[in-house]
């Protein structure tokens, strides 16, 4: 009861923050509705006993993904008027994706029914326990790919920002950490009414 | 019915028994950072309030409470009113699973370490959302700065927990502090030690790495436009953020509730006097290179977050499992 009853809490709170995400005029408001979404996600899977999983969605959902969101929105001068675009334009791809997504939903919960060894093998230790014991094993080349797919991803975003400008002035730490006193200070004693001989 | 009721009051007073000490320690420490500097610095600190002093953060306390809450009338009022008491919410919620001995803890989880990893993270969003809903540019560019540098410093205290968590084999804190019964892992990974309190520093925003409240350049950074309590509750966390990561460093290295060697006078002591002890020392040295170290420039930060720990504790993270696998070590 108290199971149900928090699942359909956290689910209608989901919904909810999700449609603010929308809807909400400002940009810095979605990103922060966008956090409790992913929090509410976070709850829903700890309720269904992945704690290992939802702590590494908040981790890195809400821990590091969203704040960078949150620093590029910040950061981009918009005027709120203006954000009343046509959304009309985004219907057909929000359509395709939202069906792609149902279709899977389906295909796990109608046609893929024979999980009763999966059942047996989720029960018998804990999540994380499991986890560690399969992915360097059994999906180890997709694991190692998909690793791959977001270093190129990394690597292409550097090379398509990265300009090199020769004008700027950059520090080098090596020399400046090898500098001693000696070679920018010099003292020289100076006789009274001589002056400083330059040398 | 009486039995969940009842459960729930052990609960409730069990939360209590660990937010007040907490509190109060806040105010000790304030105290405490005072007469530290004051002593570095060949003065007195505070002395008036109280036997030595000792009064004078709850005399602040009570100032800051009588005074005037100030809300800049351009700023987004809900988000402006809301960062300070997340900020602190999520600095005490992180001790629901910090255990102090081996059976006193609130929540005892399989993933306790993780709990506190993701909430130490989710500490950034407060000082962002401060610096952001305060609409002025000081602020802001605290806000951007914190932004930045929690994000660099959490990259290597995650492989520094992932260097624990190997030699460990479980998430469990409980776990992780009983398998430093025979040594501290503070010896072993000595540098791993050495870098988790440094990113310490960086991670609760104190110096040498306080660039998001540079009084030099920003005036006081993310908090500049708050006033009375909500400025209050900024300088609450900052401090239980502190005695948070102090905690977690004894519990990752110092062997948490155990005493130095375990032999017969110092075995007998309660394990919470070791644990409070602990801390203590960390905490000191938290203070120690506040008043020893000149504040970073931004550029210097990053370079050592990205440039030095990273590639440091990446390397260290493949030599100890290198280590433990080649001669059989490993956990289970």
């Amino acid at each position: 009861m108290f199971l149900v009853g928090s699942f359909f809490l956290f689910a209608a709170f989901l919904i909810t923050t999700c449609i603010f995400v929308i809807f909400s005029k400002n940009p810095v408001n979605s990103v922060l509705f966008l956090v409790l979404a992913f929090l509410n996600s976070t709850f829903l899977f700890i309720l269904i006993g992945a704690e290992f999983v939802g702590i590494i969605l908040a981790i890195v959902y809400i821990g590091a993904v969203a704040i960078l969101f949150l620093f590029v929105v910040m950061m981009l001068d918009i005027q709120i008027t203006t954000l009343i675009f046509n959304i009309k334009r985004y219907i057909p791809l929000a359509l395709l994706f939202a069906g792609i997504i149902l279709a899977e939903i389906i295909y796990l919960t109608v046609f893929k029914t024979s999980k009763d060894n999966l059942d047996t093998f989720i029960r018998s230790k804990n999540n994380t326990e499991q986890i560690g014991d399969v992915l360097y094993t059994e999906y180890f080349i997709d694991f190692q790919l998909s690793g791959i797919v977001l270093l190129l991803a990394m690597i292409g975003a550097i090379v398509l920002t990265h300009v090199y400008r020769p004008t700027i002035k950059r520090q080098n730490i090596e020399s400046q950490n090898l500098t001693t006193a000696e070679d920018r200070v010099k003292l020289v004693k100076i006789k009274s009414g001589e002056g400083i001989k330059d040398d | 019915m009486t039995s969940l009721s009842f459960e729930l009051t052990i609960g409730i007073l069990k939360i209590f028994s660990f937010v007040v000490p907490v509190l109060v320690s806040v105010a000790l420490l304030v105290y405490l950072e005072r007469k530290v500097l004051g002593a570095v610095q060949l003065r007195k600190g505070p002395n008036v309030v109280g036997p030595f002093g000792i009064l004078q953060s709850f005399a602040d306390v009570l100032k800051l409470l009588t005074k005037e809450n100030l809300l800049p009338s351009s700023s987004n009022k809900f988000l402006f009113i809301f960062a300070p008491m997340l900020t602190l919410i999520l600095s005490l919620i992180a001790w629901a699973v910090i255990p102090i001995s081996s059976t006193y803890v609130i929540a005892n989880i399989n993933i306790g370490i993780l709990y506190l990893f993701a909430v130490s993270s989710f500490g950034v969003y407060g000082v962002i959302i401060a610096g952001w809903a305060s609409n002025s540019k000081y602020p802001f560019l605290g806000a951007l700065r914190s932004a930045a540098q929690m994000i660099s410093y959490e990259v290597s205290i995650g492989f520094v927990i992932i260097t624990v968590l190997i030699c460990v084999g479980s998430l469990n804190l409980i776990d992780i502090v009983e398998s430093q019964k025979n040594m501290w892992f503070a010896i072993p990974l000595l540098p791993m030690f050495v870098i988790f309190i440094i990113s310490a520093l960086a991670e609760t925003n104190r110096l040498p790495f306080d660039l998001p409240e540079d009084e030099a350049t920003l005036v006081a950074g993310f908090f500049t436009e708050y006033s009375s309590i909500s400025f209050g509750l900024f300088f609450l966390a900052e401090y239980a953020n502190m005695i948070l990561m102090s905690s977690l460093t004894v519990i990752l290295f110092l062997g948490g509730w155990y005493p130095p060697i375990d032999i017969f006078p110092l075995n007998v002591i309660p394990g919470i006097f070791w644990f409070v002890i602990k801390v203590f020392l960390i905490l000191f040295v938290f203070l120690w290179v506040r008043a020893t170290f000149p504040r970073y420039r931004y550029d210097q930060l990053m370079r050592l977050g990205w440039k030095i720990f990273l590639p440091f504790t990446l390397i260290w993270v493949v030599i100890t499992s290198a280590f433990l696998f080649y001669f059989g070590l490993l956990p289970n």
